[in-house]
């Protein structure tokens, strides 16, 4: 397995219950995986979990061989290799387009770090906006040059939080498609949160519906969704 | 577990915020502990015969001071958030300027405008022969002191009170109007009980502003804590009671301190400047209207105008004598320590905030109210624990002095690095609230990017956080310099011999009875303080939230 979670619990400081209790996934290496559940169950907190910006209180995370998280190791988010695009982007505000890319880019000549920020433009379809700023761009730009960022250093896996929740439905549809695109052609692994069971059906291998901090079910989208007649109800319309 | 949650919270961040927070306690501690000691003999005495007269005197200072200011705080943040009138919009923005005349400087000034050669007396002397009962004329008493506190503090309450009224009363003072209460019954049963955690806020402000005043009470000649301190540790050379009074100074203001968490109940008055509905105001015409500018204008002649004027008269007299050398180094110097110690507290604000921000702990919280603790120590009682402290230094580094070839004297504790530390523990509050609150503005997903971008804590602070601050830095830092630059007493305590700044300068000249001489660095104060408070405001004025 590439990604191994175990028994993840996890408690906010001023919260007084569990926000994640026993939270288990393994995912395989260019797996593209959607977690799937409604608000307040404890999605992001995932993410936020796996990435190393939460501590976890017990359980354990293991990336490709190497331990994350457990009762005695505890590795920060910046030695995680871990990419991932927030849910409002956090494009940063005072830096160019070029700039937010090659901002994880390190260890590099000048002339790697431009053919790399080249390569991700011409990815994301953004060849000629690498001058702008942040504020300069649509929301679905804005997008993409997150992607572009998170994707920069090669991470081993990226995590999208709710990536779609800013663009509305014409585009939501034109960028996911893209998204898919790209996951598939750099073969990268990949989680994303969604509360939309459209996204999670066009783009995932696999889908983990969570509830109230616990994963309620794991399998195929098809599985996954179909089985609760509310979501039956839901995509047929 | 437990071990990993150490290592998580263990980074040079945490430690340099823990080294500034037992910075900021050692000296009050140091004043505290006093208080557990063994007395010596001249503590009965002053125990005996002085100790109730300084407690009344700084109590009834505070008293009517307290009183005063919010009644002419509140009614004018009343006034200037419900009604429309000539002129309001200028006094709006005026009613914040007497901040800029610091309370020492407004004493001096109308002793000089009041006293037997001020411009009233000679006046009336000159042109219509009529010679006035003296007593009636002295303000160096204690209602005297009592309307300066008022004059030049009364706009903490104002400001609090009004950003308050402005955001948060419309629909109330609404529903009572609909309700057919006038304007005053309005004022007395709405206005007053709802904004009474924002009343207390400013005016908590101006009681530790009296209690941290030494100026204006050495001028007039009345006895209250802060003389006492003085004159104990300089008059009397008996430090041990000097730090004994310093001691219960201290337990008051923790009094003054737990009261108004009390009283200010859970409820936090918020100075964020989003735009709410501002209440409907009543449009005041002709005599009413007038009226109000009226009020309006006495308030702001007396506590801007009048002094403001005294002084460029006075200024105008004696610029030729004063623009010499000496007035350079003067300026020089009051730049210098401020500057220097602005630039300290606008570094160990943003490495604390940096820290509270990010690993938000219970007691990553805790250091955070420990800055604030400083700001409410009065300059003396700080003062005398830093001195403590550094000369318990001194005395420990004598064999390092004598090892690198230096007299083992006091060096540490004749030098400028004791003022200017002093400097930092009673204004890192100042910087401290404008970058944690450029801090909160910005929130935590720019430096969370950061690091999944694998930039550590302190790489993306350099990269990324710093740069999304700056205008909170630069606001911190302008606040603090002029606050320092504003300071008596602990400068007056702590500036090693022969040297002096702007606000000593002046006070010295004042009290050497050079009130003319005074004028100069006093206007330069005022000046650069009423420059920045306007700049302050405009910036929050404009700035989105
Ligand atoms: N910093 C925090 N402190 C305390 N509680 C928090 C914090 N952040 C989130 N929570 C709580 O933890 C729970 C899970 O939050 P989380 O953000 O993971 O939900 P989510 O599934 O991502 O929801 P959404 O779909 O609305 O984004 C919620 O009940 C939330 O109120
Ligand atoms: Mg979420």
């Amino acid at each position: 397995m590439y990604i191994e979670i175990k028994d993840l619990d996890f408690k906010y400081q001023n919260a007084k219950e569990h926000t994640i209790k026993g939270f288990c996934l393994s995912v395989h290496q260019g797996e593209i995986i959607s977690i799937l559940g409604s608000s307040g169950c404890g999605k992001s907190t995932i993410l936020r979990l796996i990435a190393g910006l939460e501590v976890p209180s017990s359980g354990s995370i293991v990336i490709n061989g190497k331990v994350m998280a457990n009762h005695n190791r505890f590795e920060k988010p910046e030695n995680r290799g871990i990419g991932m695009v927030f849910q409002d982007y956090a494009l940063f505000p005072h830096m160019t387009v070029a700039d937010n890319i090659k901002f994880g880019l390190r260890k590099m000549s000048r002339n790697e770090k431009l053919n790399r920020l080249n390569d991700l433009l011409e990815l994301v379809g953004l060849s000629g906006y690498e001058k702008r700023f942040p504020y300069e761009l649509s929301g679905g730009q804005q997008q993409r040059v997150a992607l572009a960022r998170a994707l920069a250093p090669n991470p081993s896996l990226i995590m999208f939080d709710e990536p779609f929740s800013n663009l509305d439905a014409n585009i939501q549809q034109k960028i996911r498609d893209e998204l898919r695109d790209i996951l598939k052609r750099t073969g990268i692994t990949s989680i994303f949160v969604t509360h939309d069971q459209k996204d999670a059906l066009a783009l995932a291998d696999r889908v983990v519906s969570m509830r109230e901090g616990c994963v309620t079910k794991v399998g195929k989208p098809e599985e996954v969704i179909n089985t609760n007649f509310n979501d039956v109800r839901f995509i047929s319309n | 577990m437990w071990i990993r949650n150490i290592k998580w919270q263990f980074n040079s961040w945490a430690i340099l915020t823990f080294v500034f927070v037992l910075l900021i306690l050692l000296p009050n501690l140091s004043v505290f502990a006093q208080l557990f000691t063994e007395p010596n003999e001249n503590w009965y005495h002053i125990k005996e015969y002085l100790l109730k007269s300084y407690v009344i005197n700084s109590l009834t200072l505070v008293f009517f001071t307290a009183l005063f200011t919010i009644l002419i705080g509140v009614s004018l943040a009343w006034f200037v958030s419900a009604f429309e009138f000539p002129l309001k919009n200028f006094f709006k923005w005026g009613m914040v300027l007497p901040l800029s005349i610091p309370p020492y400087i407004g004493a001096y000034t109308y002793h000089g405008i009041l006293n037997y050669t001020g411009v009233i007396q000679s006046e009336l002397r000159n042109s219509f022969d009529i010679s006035v009962e003296q007593k009636y004329f002295d303000i160096m008493t204690m209602p005297g002191a009592i309307f300066i506190f008022t004059m030049f503090l009364f706009p903490y309450v104002y400001i609090i009170t009004k950003s308050f009224l402005e955001k948060q009363a419309a629909s109330l003072v609404e529903n009572a109007r609909l309700l057919g209460s006038n304007s005053f019954e309005i004022f007395y049963r709405v206005i007053i009980p709802i904004s009474r955690t924002a009343i207390i806020g400013g005016v908590s402000l101006v009681i530790l502003e009296v209690l941290n005043d030494y100026g204006v009470v050495k001028y007039f000649g009345i006895q209250t804590f802060s003389t006492a301190i003085f004159q104990a540790w300089f008059g009397m050379g008996d430090h041990g009671s000097a730090v004994r009074l310093a001691g219960i100074l201290m337990s008051i203001v923790i009094v003054i301190l737990v009261l108004e968490k009390l009283f200010r109940g859970r409820r936090k008055y918020s100075f964020s400047t989003s735009k709410v509905r501002p209440i409907q105001k009543l449009k005041l015409t002709g005599i009413k209207g007038f009226g109000m500018s009226a009020y309006f204008f006495i308030v702001f002649s007396f506590a801007f105008l009048i002094p403001l004027a005294q002084l460029a008269l006075w200024a105008f007299m004696t610029y030729d004598i004063i623009f010499t050398e000496e007035f350079y180094q003067l300026v020089w110097n009051s730049v210098f320590v401020a500057l220097i110690a602005a630039i300290l507290i606008v570094v160990a604000a943003l490495i604390i905030g940096n820290y509270t921000r990010l690993s938000n702990g219970r007691i990553a919280k805790a250091a955070s109210k420990v800055t604030i603790l400083g700001y409410s120590m009065p300059g003396a009682v700080i003062a005398i624990g830093v001195i403590t402290i550094f000369i318990g230094l001194d005395r420990k580094l004598f064999p390092v002095y004598e090892a690198i070839g230096l007299q083992p004297t006091l060096i540490l504790s004749l030098s400028i690095s004791m003022l200017i530390f002093a400097y930092v523990i009673r204004f890192l509050a100042i910087g401290y609230n404008s970058i944690e609150s450029g801090f909160d503005k910005v929130g935590q997903s720019f430096t969370e990017a950061s690091r999944t971008l694998g930039m550590s804590v302190t790489q993306s602070f350099f990269k990324v956080d710093l740069k999304m601050i700056k205008g909170a830095v630069a606001g911190g830092f302008i606040l603090v310099f002029v606050d320092i630059l504003k300071e008596l007493p602990l400068t007056l305590i702590l500036q090693p011999f022969n040297f002096y700044t702007l606000a000593t300068k002046a006070f010295q000249y004042a009290s050497d009875e050079m009130i003319q001489e005074a004028s100069i660095p006093s206007l330069f104060i005022i000046m650069i303080s009423g420059l920045s408070i306007f700049l302050f405001h405009k910036i929050l004025e404009k700035e989105p939230s």
